[in-house]
């Protein structure tokens, strides 16, 4: 009983911040058709502002804050520099993007070097949760992953940006018409994304190894994610990362880690084969 | 958006190439403020790349688009549209994912200011206003269906109610009736009447419709390789044998 509910937390766990990269990449993808490459890195960028803050001041929370900031200005920077400029040319932004993970990468390790860094837990309790003594940091990225994902959902749903973005999404020349700066909806948008990898980073740091390589592990569940739950839907978003997000601990929990993968995989081909649109698209 | 009386729009000498093809050759046309105006013509006569160079989807390549007097040319879309130019695109340009009251919502949204933190807080739409605009196009009791479920007549009614929405005092409409029955094309008609007498906007329409052209009651042109051959009433113009050599085919 008691390991199914460490189970089912850490589930909970791994899916919430599934779910913060994944929504950058749903809500990047869906406005603009841009797949970024580079997501992933954001996430490493997130992750490491957090050990260069920690290790600078010492204070972790100081780095949490400040790791969204940093991305949502590298969201901004790099739609300036780079994506604005190709964003009609579909195979050219997966190059380009993929060419700035790479830079990025080998960037981190030239700054912090190729191996491991750790970030110390900053709220080493432990909680009783039905009885299993469960870490309140994990308690907390949950809640906190949680919250974020609401307001995403509210910046779009409920707020007249939102409202305009979900316009320019659905038909970019009509929006322009109705007198939508479509532009500026596009950069917002790559920094509200870009900043959700980055924040999920940043929160993952002291549960994971922070390496150069960190990013890859999640940008690939994450675009499963994407693929077996819809692309061009939050809620799609949302069921695609509960679905891998709870395959890949549940399948880990029993086998090797390797093993999982080739299940979780398997699960995500399997979905796609049947529901080719995800399973928010429907059968088409 | 220009002094009474003058003409809304004014284009002097647009010329618009694409390579070596010249879509819009030195052409000249005035719309006064508050009147209507049909552009005939056979297709790739260059009517909606006209459209496109008005609202800035292209800048010309020479002369100016004057809109209240003030020269536009090489504006962006949105720009030219705060400017109070709206326009219909030939295929409807609704949001079929959403409701008909969100598509009202949207254009309501882009006017409802500039964007500061408080545009973060929740968004409580002008409902008065939407209803108002569902009504005049006929479509009360719509508002809460989905638009990719309702019919075609009624997705170009509620296009034309999304350009209302924007306070637009210019109107573009694209071929507002294609792929229309009779009755809706007529139901549409009227509505565009009504614009013009009743809500005092000026309005531009790209036609193919004949029969549509005539119960618009407004003055006509006719463009043929982006030059405009032909301008008058309906009854005029028909019988122009320009026209009827360059566009409407002869009688044998």
């Amino acid at each position: 009983m008691e390991a199914t509910i460490a189970l089912l937390l850490d589930t909970a766990n791994f899916t919430l911040a599934l779910l913060l990269v994944t929504l950058g990449l749903v809500v990047i993808f869906g406005l603009m058709n841009v797949i970024n490459m580079a997501h992933g890195e954001f996430f490493l960028i997130g992750a490491y502002v957090v050990v260069a803050v920690s290790n600078a001041t010492g204070s972790f929370w100081l780095g949490l804050l400040l790791a969204p900031a940093v991305l949502a200005v590298v969201g901004l920077l790099v739609e300036w520099l780079i994506i604005r400029h190709i964003y009609h040319r579909f195979i050219d932004t997966i190059l380009a993007t993929w060419g700035l993970s790479l830079v990025i990468k080998q960037g981190v390790v030239v700054l912090f070097g190729p191996g491991a860094q750790s970030v110390p837990n900053p709220i080493p309790a432990a909680v009783d949760v039905f009885g299993v003594q469960y870490p309140a940091y994990r308690l907390f990225i949950m809640a906190l992953s949680a919250a974020l994902a609401l307001a995403t959902y509210y910046l779009f749903f409920r707020t007249r940006l939102g409202l305009q973005i979900r316009g320019v999404i659905a038909n970019r020349a009509m929006a322009a018409s109705l007198g939508i700066n479509t532009r500026r909806m596009d950069r917002a948008t790559f920094a509200v994304g870009s900043a959700l990898a980055g924040f999920a980073g940043a929160v993952m740091a002291p549960i994971m190894s922070v390496d150069p390589q960190m990013g890859v592990g999640f940008l690939i569940p994450s675009f499963l994610s994407v693929l077996v739950g819809g692309v061009n839907s939050l809620v799609g978003a949302l069921i695609g990362s509960g679905v891998i997000g709870g395959a890949t601990t549940i399948f880990s929990a029993g086998i090797s880690q390797a093993d999982a993968q080739i299940l979780v995989f398997l699960l995500a081909m399997i979905i796609i084969r049947f529901l080719p649109n995800g399973i928010t698209g429907g059968r088409k | 958006m220009s002094e009474p009386n003058g003409p809304i729009l004014q284009l002097a000498g647009v010329t618009k190439r694409f390579g070596g093809l010249v879509v819009l050759d030195g052409l000249d046309l005035t719309l006064p403020k508050g009147a209507m105006q049909c552009i005939l013509g056979p297709n790739g006569c260059g009517k909606t790349t006209l459209f496109n160079v008005v609202t800035g989807e292209f800048p010309p390549d020479g002369g100016e688009v004057r809109l209240g007097g003030r020269n536009v040319a090489g504006l962006s879309p949105h720009r030219i549209s705060r400017l109070g130019v709206a326009r219909k695109f030939q295929v409807p340009g609704v949001y079929p994912e959403l409701s008909v009251a969100e598509n009202i919502e949207i254009p309501l949204a882009a006017g409802a200011g500039r964007y500061g933190p408080l545009s973060l807080l929740g968004y409580r739409p002008d409902a008065a206003r939407r209803d108002r605009l569902l009504d005049l196009c006929g479509l009360a009791g719509k508002a809460g269906e989905k638009v990719g479920e309702i019919a075609h007549g009624e997705k170009q009614r509620l296009e034309i109610a999304m350009l209302l929405a924007r306070d637009a005092e210019l109107i573009l409409l694209d071929e507002p009736t294609a792929g229309m029955s009779g009755a809706e094309t007529s139901a549409v008609a009227s509505l565009i009447r009504r614009l013009r007498d009743e809500e005092g906007k000026s309005i531009l329409v790209i036609e193919h419709d004949m029969n549509f052209v005539r119960q618009l009651e407004c003055p006509i042109i006719v463009m043929v390789r982006g030059k405009i051959i032909a301008e008058g009433r309906y009854e005029e113009v028909s019988r122009d044998p320009r026209v009827i050599e360059s566009y409407l085919g002869k009688r044998h």
